[in-house]
């Protein structure tokens, strides 16, 4: 009995084992670090859908010099403590000359001195914390920063809106109190009076107290720079409460179809890299061959991962697998003639290697995620 | 006077929240407490009860299609028989070993059941389909000024309530309840006297297993909201409750719970949302720190 039990254990592990090992070697390998379990799992699984669309019509046209792309899942649930071992395993391996992700900042930050220690390029498709490309020359990124995000949603909050009284409900973590401060300085700017912030844990599912100071409070609209799952169940809880006639105003991490399961959410308006139906006609092709792929609309990690794929095969492609040239590679792009153009506009990185990418607004109507009728240009 | 009349609605208003929040506490820690009373273990594995109540809740109503109330009695049993099953698999086989043999399980037993959970129900948070209830408990019942009590707290405290004091009766009228006094005093001593020490431990771990579960349905009632880890931070807090209530007294429980949740509410409310869980452990710290058998444990009280 003891001997059958050793025995499964040992085939368990070797299960293990075969499943973490690659199957072929002379693939080029591309890791894609993201939440794929976990509360964030459906954000992650728009950067895993994009990655595996992209790798497919790669290597359809003939691989990376005749290589086949192979995009390696590591999962880190949006964790720092999970993506510091993710980024500390992708460092240690040789076959790995860049890495796409992370998705979330604080995921970004925790991995991003490992990767400058190895000297390992990372791009990530997600991450919109201000300091990320301060921090490290190894880290570029083709989304746009919070910094620009909190500005542009607070001038639609003010022109487009026309709020004058804001309250915040922010998240402890780097993502959702960057983008805080930026809605807020140009909050000033434009004369919206912030009412108050009150800041909840990603662990909680109680956010009454809060949200009864907000009611007092007697707020036009309740910014949430937040994530979905905490979002919808804000949206909720304040509506049982008794919070009615308040918007509420989210950034890119409210857009997940989440929201659409919850009635409350309806007239939710959030900023977004990507909206399909008002993205540029080079992206009509992706959005075909995603539907026709997964059956769904892609969202913006779907379309920002589809590209930042795109721009690692491309520096793959030009300079070879050494860890240093793929990053020369990127810092070589630094005009829009030199753009890397992709499905989600044209990216190219200024000296910190972030860039500058369109905004959009969309909004939930009737229960779908639809593109606000005014945009901000 | 306008401002006035704010502040104390606005005051009012956190009550409410703080002592719902408080009566789920107390329902979760009764758990902890009887089981530590009867045999001195801190049923780690506890708060996935919890958690396990609310996803059998919700795979009843949603899955199996069930009506709301029945789905809510027939959850409340299987988190009973869950209980005794993890008496029988986890800690019975190590009721002579050391104690620490048994807390270590109980660790492990609670990943398991987490992580089981994950497999089975997937690792999102789910919601209670909408039309779950009458439409009428999400209305409100009281309503003073800003101030809104709705029928769902209602029922939520009351159901706290009445479960408390059916245990309480339970516990002091019964030849049960007598029975589980004894061994928590001597556990040898009631063997002796024909007590059947290992049925009254399974009675004591599916009382205590069906008001976590109890408290697993209602939390995900109230914020519409059940996920597999849900069962860790309810579970620290809960416990933290037991112990702040004295932990072995039933009664303490429902004081801690009580206690634990206002200072949650209101130290977000008044001092800092960013400090919430802070706020609440220190009031926990202090008050061990003056009365280190809890409010109402006494150092030679009965312990259930």
């Amino acid at each position: 009995m003891k001997r059958l039990g050793f025995f499964l254990c040992f085939w368990v592990l070797l299960q293990f084992v075969g499943l973490t090992c690659p199957s072929w070697a002379d693939s080029i390998k591309i890791p894609v670090a993201a939440p794929f379990t976990g509360p964030l799992a459906s954000f992650g699984e728009g950067m895993k859908n994009g990655a595996l669309l992209k790798a497919e019509e790669i290597n359809a046209k003939g691989g990376i010099n005749g290589q086949k792309v192979e995009i390696i899942l590591e999962d880190e649930l949006c964790d720092p403590k999970e993506a510091a071992t993710v980024a500390t395993k992708l460092a240690a391996d040789p076959d790995i000359s860049i890495v796409v992700g992370h998705l979330c900042s604080s995921a970004s930050l925790a991995s991003l001195p490992i990767y400058k220690e190895a000297k390992l390029t990372a791009i990530s498709p997600a991450s919109t914390n201000i300091s990320l490309g301060k921090s490290s020359p190894y880290y570029f990124r083709n989304v746009y920063k919070d910094d620009f995000q909190g500005l542009f949603l607070a001038k639609y909050a003010k022109n487009v809106k026309g709020y004058k009284k804001v309250a915040i409900f922010y998240e402890m973590n780097d993502y959702s109190m960057g983008l805080m401060n930026a809605f807020m300085k140009q909050a000033k700017k434009n004369g919206i009076r912030i009412l108050g912030k009150e800041a909840y844990s990603a662990e909680t599912t109680d956010f009454k107290p809060q949200l009864t100071k907000f009611k007092m409070m007697k707020p036009d609209a309740i910014f949430i720079p937040g994530y979905a799952p905490q979002g919808t169940l804000i949206i909720s809880q304040a509506r049982s409460l008794g919070i009615k006639n308040v918007d509420f105003l989210g950034a890119d991490g409210l857009d997940d179809n989440l929201m659409l399961k919850n009635p409350d959410a309806e007239g939710l308006f959030v900023t977004t890299p990507f909206i399909p139906d008002k993205a540029g006609p080079k992206a009509a092709g992706f959005i075909k061959a995603y539907r026709e792929k997964y059956g769904i609309d892609p969202n913006w990690f779907a379309a920002n991962t589809y590209d930042a794929v795109g721009i690692a095969a491309a520096a793959i492609a030009a300079a070879g697998q050494d860890r240093e040239k793929v990053r020369e590679y990127l810092v070589s792009i630094d005009t829009k003639a030199k753009a890397y153009d992709g499905v989600a506009g044209k990216t190219y990185f200024d000296k910190n290697g972030d860039c500058l990418k369109e905004a959009f607004v969309k909004e939930i109507k009737n229960g779908k995620w639809v593109g606000a009728e005014k945009q901000l240009q | 006077m306008e401002s006035l009349f704010d502040q104390s609605s606005l005051f009012l208003q956190q009550l409410v929240n703080g002592i719902t929040l408080g009566g789920v506490y107390a329902l979760i820690a009764v758990g902890y407490t009887m089981v530590y009373g009867v045999i001195q273990l801190i049923n780690f594995a506890h708060g996935e009860i919890y958690m396990l109540g609310a996803f059998l809740a919700y795979t009843l109503v949603a899955v199996v299609g069930m009506p709301f109330f029945p789905a809510f009695v027939l959850t409340l049993l299987i988190c009973a028989v869950l209980g005794v099953v993890l008496d029988f698999v986890a800690y019975r086989p190590l009721r002579k070993a050391p104690r620490l043999a048994a807390l270590i399980t109980a660790i492990g037993m609670s990943i398991f059941l987490q992580n089981m959970a994950m497999l089975v129900w997937g690792s999102q948070i789910k919601s209670y389909p909408r039309d779950i209830l009458p439409p009428f408990f999400s209305e409100s019942a009281i309503t003073f000024g800003d101030v809104s009590l709705s029928w769902l707290q209602l029922f939520i405290l009351a159901i706290t309530l009445l479960s408390m004091i059916i245990l309480h009766l339970t516990i002091h009228k019964t030849r049960i309840g007598m029975a589980m006094r004894a061994i928590s005093q001597d556990k040898t001593a009631s063997a002796l006297m024909g007590i059947g020490v290992n049925r009254v431990i399974s009675f004591t771990f599916a009382i205590g297993s069906a008001m976590g579960g109890m408290a697993g349905v209602l939390v995900g009632l109230y914020y519409n909201a059940i996920f597999p880890t849900m069962g860790y931070v309810a579970g620290i807090k809960a416990f933290a409750a037991a112990v702040l209530g004295g932990i072995g007294s039933v009664p303490g429980a429902m004081l801690g719970g009580g206690v634990l949740g206002i200072a949650e509410v209101m130290g977000a409310g008044y001092i800092s949302s960013e400090y919430r869980d802070g706020i609440s452990y220190a009031v926990m710290i202090a008050v061990i720190l003056f009365k280190p058998s809890g409010l109402i444990g006494k150092q030679n009280a009965e312990k259930v």
